[in-house]
C-alpha cells in the first residue's frame, strides 16, 4: 500500500546541533505507530520537523506527505494537507479564546479544501459533541487558548483540537504524561474513535499503559536521532523490562 | 493641519467616560474631588497631548490609549498627569504597534508635588514592533516631591512571538490572519472592543 508519509535520510538541526541523524520511516495509512526512545532522543524535534516548526532547520534528506513535497509547504498549508501534531507542551496564547481560535482553524482549512465554511449551528454541533466527548466544559472553551489550564486539561484540549480538525495524520507527543488515569482512558478511548482505514496515528510516549489503551500496529525505536528498531507490541514490553541498554 | 485645544472639567462628583479615536492638539481635563476621568483612546497618526490635573481629594482618571502607527502615519503622544492634590489616583494603560515605516514617539510623566501625599500614580506601555523598519520610542517620567506616595512604570517593546505564531499556523490558520489575529488579541485586552472595527480597517490596510 502507498505510504502516507515517508521520510528519508532526514538531517535537521536546531542552530548549530545536529538533531535528526538519516532518520527514515515510512507511515502507512490506516495505521498506528508508536515511538519510543530516551529523553533527548529527537522524538518531539521530528514532530515539529513534520509540522513545519520553522526553529529547525532541515539540511538535507526528504519527506513526503500523501506524495506531496513537505519541504516547500508552510505549516499551515501542512495542517490543511492533514497534518495534526499535539504538542508535548502546549503554549498558552493569551486574548484568543479557544471558541474563536477553533473556529478559524476549521473556516481555514474548509477554504483550503474549497468546501464551503459551516454556518453557526453545524459550526457549534461539530465542537459541542467532541468537546462532550472529551469531557471539556463550555467554560473551558470560552477562556483564552490554555491559559491557567492545569497540565491534564492541555492535553486533553489538544485532543479537542485533533476531533474537531480531523486530520489524516495525528502526531501526539507524551499526550500521556499529566493525565490521570480517568482522563487518560476518555482521551484513548477518543482516539480509538477516531481510527479509520484512511488516517494514521503516531504515538510518541515513554510508558506501555498508554499501548495498552491505543492498541499500536507498530512500534519503533529512536535512539540519538534516528530509528534503531522497528517491531510490534511486544518491543514494549521488552522496554519496560530492560529499558534503553541494548540499543546506547 | 489645526492644532485645537479641547478643554474638559470634571465637576465634584461626576463620573465621565470618553471614548475618542484621532485627535489632535491638546486635550486639557481637569478633575476635582470625588470625580473620575476615563479616557479611552486610539490614535492612529497623530499628534496628542493630553494633560489631567486632579484637583480635588478622591479624584482619579485612568487613561487607555491604542496607538497605531503606519508608513507615513507616525504617532506622538504626550500624557501629563498632575497629582496637585494629596489621595488623588492616576493609571495610564498603553498599548501600540508599528508596522511599515512607522514610527511612535510616547512620552508619560507623573508629577506629585509637594503635598501630594497619599497619592497612587502608575503608566504601562506595551508595544509591539511588526516590521524592522519601525520605530517605537517610549520615555516615561516620574517627577516626585513627595515622600508618602505610591508611583510605578513599566515599559516593554518586542515584536510578535514567533511560538505563538507556529501554533496557530500549526493548526491550518495562514500566517497573515494568525499575525492579525495575535495583534488583535495583544491590543484589545484590556482596552475597549469598541476600537475593534477601527484596529481591522488598520491591519486590512497595514498588515
Ligand atoms: N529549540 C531547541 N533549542 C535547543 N535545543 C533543542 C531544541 N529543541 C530540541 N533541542 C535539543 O535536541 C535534543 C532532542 O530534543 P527532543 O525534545 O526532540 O527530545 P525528545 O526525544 O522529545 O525527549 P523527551 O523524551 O525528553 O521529550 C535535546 O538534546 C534537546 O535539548
Ligand atoms: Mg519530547
Amino acid at each position: 500500500m502507498k505510504n502516507l508519509l515517508e521520510i528519508k535520510n532526514l538531517n535537521a538541526c536546531v542552530g548549530e546541533k545536529q538533531i535528526l541523524k538519516d532518520f527514515s520511516f515510512e507511515i502507512e495509512p490506516g495505521k498506528v505507530y508508536a515511538i519510543m526512545g530516551p529523553n533527548g532522543s529527537g522524538k518531539s524535534t521530528l514532530s515539529n520537523v513534520i509540522a513545519g516548526n520553522p526553529v529547525y532547520s532541515v539540511t538535507s534528506g526528504k519527506m513526503l506527505f500523501k506524495g506531496k513535497d513537505l519541504s516547500k509547504m508552510t505549516p499551515d498549508v501542512r495542517a490543511n494537507e492533514g497534518i495534526f501534531l499535539g504538542f508535548q507542551y502546549p503554549i498558552e496564547i493569551p486574548g484568543i479564546s479557544y471558541a474563536q481560535f477553533l473556529k478559524q482553524a476549521l473556516t481555514s482549512k474548509m477554504k483550503y479544501l474549497g468546501q464551503k465554511p459551516l454556518d453557526a449551528v453545524a459550526y457549534i454541533k461539530r465542537l459541542k459533541v467532541r468537546a462532550q466527548a472529551l469531557g471539556v466544559t463550555d467554560e473551558m472553551l470560552k477562556r483564552p487558548v490554555n491559559v491557567g489550564f492545569s497540565g491534564g486539561e492541555k492535553k486533553r484540549m489538544e485532543t479537542l483540537q485533533m476531533a474537531f480538525l480531523e486530520p489524516d495524520f495525528c502526531i501526539l507527543d507524551e499526550m500521556d504524561s499529566g493525565l490521570d488515569v480517568d482522563a487518560l482512558k476518555i482521551v484513548a478511548d477518543g482516539v480509538n474513535l477516531m481510527r479509520e482505514e484512511n488516517r494514521s496515528f503516531l504515538l510518541i510516549t515513554h510508558y506501555e499503559r498508554l499501548l495498552d489503551l491505543i492498541e499500536p500496529d507498530v512500534i519503533y525505536i529512536m535512539v540519538d536521532g534516528h530509528i534503531v528498531e522497528k517491531g510490534d507490541k511486544s518491543l514494549a514490553r521488552k522496554l519496560e523490562e530492560n529499558g534503553y541498554a541494548d540499543y546506547k | 493641519m489645526v492644532m485645537q485645544t479641547i478643554n474638559k472639567i470634571i465637576s465634584a462628583n461626576e463620573k465621565i467616560n470618553d471614548v475618542l479615536m484621532n485627535q489632535s492638539g491638546l486635550l486639557d481635563v481637569v478633575v476635582y474631588e470625588n470625580a473620575s476621568y476615563d479616557l479611552n483612546l486610539l490614535q492612529a497618526g497623530q499628534s496628542l497631548k493630553v494633560k489631567v490635573s486632579l484637583l480635588g481629594q478622591n479624584a482619579c482618571c485612568t487613561l487607555r490609549t491604542v496607538y497605531l502607527s503606519g508608513t507615513d502615519a507616525d504617532n506622538k503622544i504626550e500624557f501629563e498627569v498632575i497629582h496637585a492634590v494629596e489621595q488623588t489616583n492616576s493609571k495610564q494603560e498603553i498599548k501600540g504597534v508599528a508596522a511599515g515605516f512607522g514610527k511612535a514617539d510616547f512620552y508619560g510623566v507623573i508629577r506629585m508635588p509637594h503635598g501630594s501625599q497619599k497619592c497612587e500614580g502608575s503608566q504601562s506601555h506595551k508595544a509591539l514592533l511588526l516590521s524592522d523598519n519601525a520605530c517605537i520610542k517610549c520615555t516615561p517620567e516620574l517627577e516626585i516631591y513627595a515622600d508618602d506616595v505610591k508611583c510605578a512604570h513599566g515599559s516593554s517593546i518586542g515584536t510578535l512571538d514567533e511560538t505563538y505564531l507556529f501554533y496557530l499556523m500549526s493548526r491550518g490558520i495562514d500566517e497573515t490572519t494568525a499575525r492579525q489575529m495575535l495583534i488583535k488579541a495583544f491590543l484589545l485586552s484590556d482596552m475597549p472592543q469598541a476600537f475593534e472595527t477601527e484596529i481591522d480597517k488598520w491591519m486590512e490596510a497595514n498588515e
